[in-house]
């Protein structure tokens, strides 16, 4: 139903700035519209380091968006929301506690079966029992309402979200980048601070714990693949809980743990932030990927783990459920509903489609039983489009939902050129603290762009608003910034790194090392290619390098064919385009990374990925260029590389607080390059072509030196031209030269006694490589030709080669618990493979 | 009648199996004509942890969980019930069908727990050929029970037992296609084609008796889980169970363990196994009156 036009909430009817808005503007406007745009960049750009926006490319991408005009909200105000809120989450618990319960509701004909029994978010194995409730905490403890208000100037709920309500975090997010970049803005304010909520909900879930003196409190999240990944990251942070997935938990004899690297950790609360559908893959099945925890359902139900929310809260999101809450309020709380949905009929009623009538045009229509999707606006639709949905109502009207459309208020926000008055849609937040709900005091808006449709899930692109809650004049004197808190309960949590952290730390290091040496050799045999007769010894240098891009998979052998000047070019070209094996390694250090974001400092994660952006973009950049200018271009991008990676190194030593993620980073870099080296110098001092040439072996060492950074070294140290045993001392068995093998496999000796105590049989085989490293220099170095004795060194650096890519899988078995994959059996079993089991 | 059942579940690992998890639903389910003796469920190895309870339908559940490697696994559920469901009532005296299906979609008494049983479910999606096929049957105005004895009557006729020829993942279009399958498929089938007309429809799991009534043949789909359907007649008549893979109304012959809206929510045997490599499984079910061998 279309009436009169939106509200304005900052204009009121006769054209004067409404009271709370005073105080915003004149220090918003005051900054002028140059200062206003620039710190507006500033404002995105710092969002983008945190994390918010993917470095991958067509990956997930969140540009999240702030606008620098918040929106303020009357003391007064707040509280008549505040009333309704809470009651309308006190209802819904009542109702989700009958509906998995007594059902008495639906015995009783106050809620029709076709809301529950049809409904894919009614989770039955949810409704077990084995005998008494082992707890009788409640279904939610947490919620948040989406709400918009009418031009008649009254909220009214137009989404509940009961299942994981998402952007409590982005909401505190936006209040800090703000005050950050607009100091000025909350100069002199009295609003309310938001972190109070945060610590009722921290201290909620540590109370629901109950007795236990460490409780483990962790958030489980799908992970880097959600597009929520971000937020679960910013809120594991601010509540101190551990932040793990599927394949981090396991169950054992009814209690759930998270698999660390020192053994099994017990885990009491779990925060949801995966839907419940397929949360235990032995009682559900899954809609999509399985990303489950066989065990959590029965241990949840012999009251070891606390789940919030409840597994089978979704249920209660259901858009045709708002039709029945006026009643049910009488019902169940014998008062009327505080806080009314938007008009919303559910057409499985008698009556519902008479209302609704032909005119299917003043109504958004939507799915009774999915408030994930957005509703169809049927004024939009195509006669035929009409036609169809009208057939869909009237063979299952049960299905369908119709809402009031309603014209929501508009704020002023930051556009592209100007500023324009955006529809606002306005999340709020509440959390039970085991007595009662709280609200936080702000909230998330979003300023809608005219194509933007007003709900389903949070949007991936959106432009969002700080909200202000004011402090009125009659309320509890408090001074800006100041909040009453509760007496903080003293909180620990499991701090050790899940097995699988460290193993992301681990492929994170060798990718790192692997980027960094594909560099170093593509560089290399760049600045070859220049020449259009090369001299034999380059075309033998030539011939070594692609050697060795092939062993390093960045070239394939029948496709290079020759090792000229131009098929080498060609390949280069091909090796660093978006499809090649480059950026397949930027790909995986951009991924780990951003797996890895709650381990990172703010710092280290911003140079990583504002490094990685530039690297991407000079590929790319290269790729388009001129064949000539291409190279060149390429060139530089793969100098950025190897300074991201010098980057990374030096930052991890400073910036990384957790030890244990650093050592494993430091474990696979070491281990990723002691690999590489004999295998290099294998490639380097092979005999290149048919007949072995005077000198060959000078050049491959000369080339290996290179290849490992150590020409320099070199020169300083000898002062002279290339002689096989010092050259092969420097590359191998110098443990004071960070590129040396021999500093590598000390380097991995001491990280292994660190992890797991000195007499390992692991560390053990490192230090007899060690030994064999320095005797391959020693048994050169005493041969009467060194140059032949050199020649005959490349089966014994494969034989070492082997050896380091054993222990390799030796660590990666041993503390990573490469499990094999779970599958279901059954009385005649669908193999389908779990993801994460167990 | 009193009968003695006895159900081997055996799991032969090609590698040990270090982590599993069963859900089970295989002791017989206690109603008003159907008095549990006796029942007893065991496995071997001992499981680490054995919960007990009842789901959402009201069937008894065991999830038993192994956290030690194992290279086998059996489970045998033993038990003694003393079974006699009603006669039917006659055919005649039932509401026509398409009272019992506006009742349903109503509510009220009864009818909203029926009403489940109305949707789609994860084996049982919307298959409105079922509803071509049932249709014949379902006359104007006949009574309901008249036409679920025919079309339970046709299942038999029209469809031909064989085993091995349908898996559970085998939709109900090619079953009604193929004319052919096994108990579960004619079960999906006869739940799809009632849910198609808007009527109630159940899944019952249970056993049939191995050995026939004298002078009768060897019923189909004994020796293993057998499954059949509960159809609902109204408030006044209930629930009734037939079973189309036989054509008979249950009366002595079975043993009912649970019900859902299909095959997914009550699967006898239900496990998630980490490591194992390959398995082999086989089944073997007993059930006969008590006293005889």
């Amino acid at each position: 139903m279309r009436d009169a036009g939106p509200l304005d909430e900052m204009v009121d009817g006769a054209g004067q700035f409404r009271q709370h808005w005073r105080r915003i503007l004149d220090p918003v406007f005051g900054l002028g519209s140059d200062e206003l745009a620039e710190r507006s960049r500033l404002l995105q750009q710092a969002f983008a380091d945190e994390g918010f926006a993917s470095v991958l490319p067509g990956a997930r991408s969140v540009h999240w968006h702030c606008d620098p005009i918040p929106l303020p909200i009357a003391g007064g105000e707040f509280a008549a929301l505040e009333r309704g809120l809470i009651q309308r989450a006190e209802l819904l618990e009542l109702i989700l506690r009958d509906v998995y319960g007594r059902q008495t509701l639906l015995a009783e004909g106050a809620l029709p079966p076709a809301l529950v029994y049809p409904n894919p978010n009614f989770q039955r194995p949810c409704r077990a029992t084995v005998g008494p409730r082992a707890h009788d905490g409640p279904l939610m403890q947490a919620y948040a309402a989406d709400l918009v208000r009418g031009p008649d100037g009254r909220w009214q709920v137009i989404g509940d979200l009961t299942e994981a309500p998402g952007g409590a975090a982005y909401a505190l997010e936006n209040r800090r980048m703000l005050s950050r970049i607009f100091p000025e803005v909350f100069r002199n304010q009295e609003i309310w601070q938001l972190s109070n909520f945060f610590e009722a909900w921290q201290d909620a879930l540590q109370r629901a714990a109950g007795p236990v003196s460490n409780p483990g409190v962790a958030l489980l999240t799908v992970g880097h693949a959600d597009p929520a990944w971000f937020e679960h990251v910013l809120l594991a942070r601010e509540l101190s809980c551990a932040l793990v997935e599927g394949r981090d938990l396991t169950v054992r004899g009814g209690q759930v743990y998270i698999k660390t690297l020192r053994g099994l950790q017990p885990v009491d609360v779990l925060l949801r932030r995966q839907e419940g559908a397929g949360i235990d893959p032995l009682e559900m099945e899954s809609r999509g990927p399985v990303f489950g925890v066989p065990g959590l359902l029965d241990a949840a139900r012999g009251g070891s783990i606390h789940i919030y929310n409840d597994p089978g809260s979704g249920w209660a999101e259901s858009p045709a459920l708002s039709a029945f809450l006026p009643d049910l309020a009488f019902r169940l709380l014998d008062e009327p509903l505080l806080l009314p949905s938007v008009l919303t009929l559910w057409l499985g009623q008698e009556g519902a489609r008479e209302m609704v009538g032909g005119s299917l045009g003043h109504w958004l229509i939507r799915p009774a039983l999915d408030g994930s999707s957005a509703p169809l606006d049927a004024a939009a639709l195509s006669p035929a489009g009409n036609e169809k949905l009208a057939a869909e109502i009237a063979a299952h009207p049960w299905m369908f939902a119709a809402s009031a459309s309603v014209a929501p208020s508009v704020a002023p926000s930051v556009g592209e050129s100007a500023i324009e008055p955006r529809r606002i849609v306005l999340r709020m937040f509440l959390v039970h603290d085991g007595k009662g709900w709280q609200v936080m005091r702000g909230g998330l808006a979003r300023a809608l762009a005219p194509e933007e449709s007003l709900s389903g899930r949070l949007p991936r692109q959106a432009m969002s608003k700080d909200v202000w809650v004011l402090v009125d004049d009659t309320a509890a004197i408090v001074g800006p910034g100041q909040v009453f808190l509760p007496p903080l309960a003293i909180r620990r949590t499991p701090a050790d790194m899940p097995a699988r952290i460290a193993a992301d730390f681990f492929w994170l290091g060798r990718y790192l090392e692997r980027l960094e040496s594909a560099s170093r050799l593509i560089r290399m045999t760049i600045t070859r290619l220049g020449r259009a007769a090369p001299m034999p010894r380059e075309r033998a240098e030539l011939h070594v390098l692609l050697a060795c891009l092939v062993r390093a998979g960045l070239v394939h052998e029948e496709r290079v064919g020759s090792a000229s000047s131009a098929a080498l070019a060609d390949a280069m070209l091909r090796t660093t385009a978006e499809d090649g094996a480059i950026f397949r390694l930027l790909n995986n250090v951009g991924r780990l990374s951003e797996q890895l974001r709650d381990r990172m400092t703010n710092e280290l994660y911003a140079t990583v990925t504002t490094s990685l952006r530039g690297v991407f973009d000079g590929f790319r950049a290269a790729q388009v260029a001129e064949p000539s200018r291409g190279l060149e271009g390429l060139s530089q991008a793969l100098g950025d590389v190897l300074r991201l990676a010098a980057t990374i190194a030096g930052l991890s030593a400073e910036n990384m607080v957790r030890v244990g993620g650093r050592l494993f980073l430091d474990l696979g870099r070491r281990l990723e390059r002691a690999e590489a080296i004999p295998a290099e110098l294998a490639a380097a001092l092979a005999p290149q072509g048919a007949a072995t040439q005077p000198g060959h072996i000078e050049t491959g060492l000369r080339l290996a030196l290179e290849l490992r950074d150590s020409s320099i070294t070199y020169r300083s140290r000898y002062c002279t031209v290339v002689q096989p045993a010092p050259a092969l001392d420097l590359v191998l068995a110098d443990d004071d030269n960070p590129r040396a093998l021999a500093y590598q496999l000390a380097a991995l000796r001491d990280l292994l006694t660190e992890v797991a105590g000195a007499s390992t049989a692991t560390t053990r085989s490192v230090s007899e490589l060690l030994e064999e490293a320095q005797a391959m220099v020693t048994d050169v170095a005493q041969a009467e030709d060194q140059a032949l004795a050199a020649a005959q060194l490349p089966p014994r650096l494969s034989a070492i080669r082997a050896k380091i890519t054993g222990i390799g899988e030796r660590i990666a078995r041993q503390y990573f618990e490469l499990l094999p994959v779970a599958h279901a059996v059954g009385l005649e079993p669908d193999r389908v493979g779990v993801r994460g089991a167990a | 009648m009193k009968l003695k059942v006895r159900h081997v579940t055996s799991y032969a690992y090609s590698s040990p199996v270090d982590l599993g998890g069963h859900i089970i639903h295989m002791q017989p389910r206690p109603l008003p004509h159907q008095e549990v003796l006796s029942s007893s469920l065991s496995a071997e190895p001992p499981p680490a942890r054995r919960s007990e309870g009842v789901d959402h339908f009201g069937n008894p559940v065991t999830w038993l969980f192994l956290d030690r490697p194992h290279p086998t696994f059996e489970v045998v559920s033993e038990a003694v019930v003393d079974v006699s469901f009603p006669r039917p009532p006659l055919a005649d005296s039932t509401p026509g069908w398409e009272e019992v299906a506006a009742c349903s979609a109503r509510g009220g008494r009864d009818a909203w727990q029926a009403a489940e049983f109305l949707f789609e479910s994860p084996r049982v999606p919307l298959t409105p050929e079922a509803g071509r096929y049932a249709a014949p049957t379902f006359t104007p105005g006949r009574p309901i029970l008249s036409c679920l004895l025919e079309l339970t009557n046709r299942i038999r006729h029209e469809f031909r037992f064989r085993s091995g020829v349908t898996s559970l993942r085998t939709p109900i279009t090619t079953v009604l296609e193929r004319r052919q399958g096994v108990c579960q498929d004619f079960t999906h089938l006869m739940i799809a084609a009632l849910r198609a007309l808007g009527l109630p429809a159940r899944y019952v799991s249970g056993y049939i008796r191995t050995k026939p009534p004298p002078g009768q043949t060897k019923r189909l789909g004994s020796d293993q889980s057998h499954a059949w359907v509960g159809a609902w007649m109204g408030p006044e008549h209930g629930w009734i169970d037939l079973d189309p893979t036989n054509d008979l109304v249950v009366r002595e012959e079975h043993v009912v363990l649970a019900w859902g809206r299909d095959y997914s929510d009550i699967s006898p045997l239900y496990g998630i196994i980490l490591g194992g490599g390959r398995h082999s499984l086989h089944v073997g079910v007993d059930l006969d009156e008590t006293g005889r061998s």
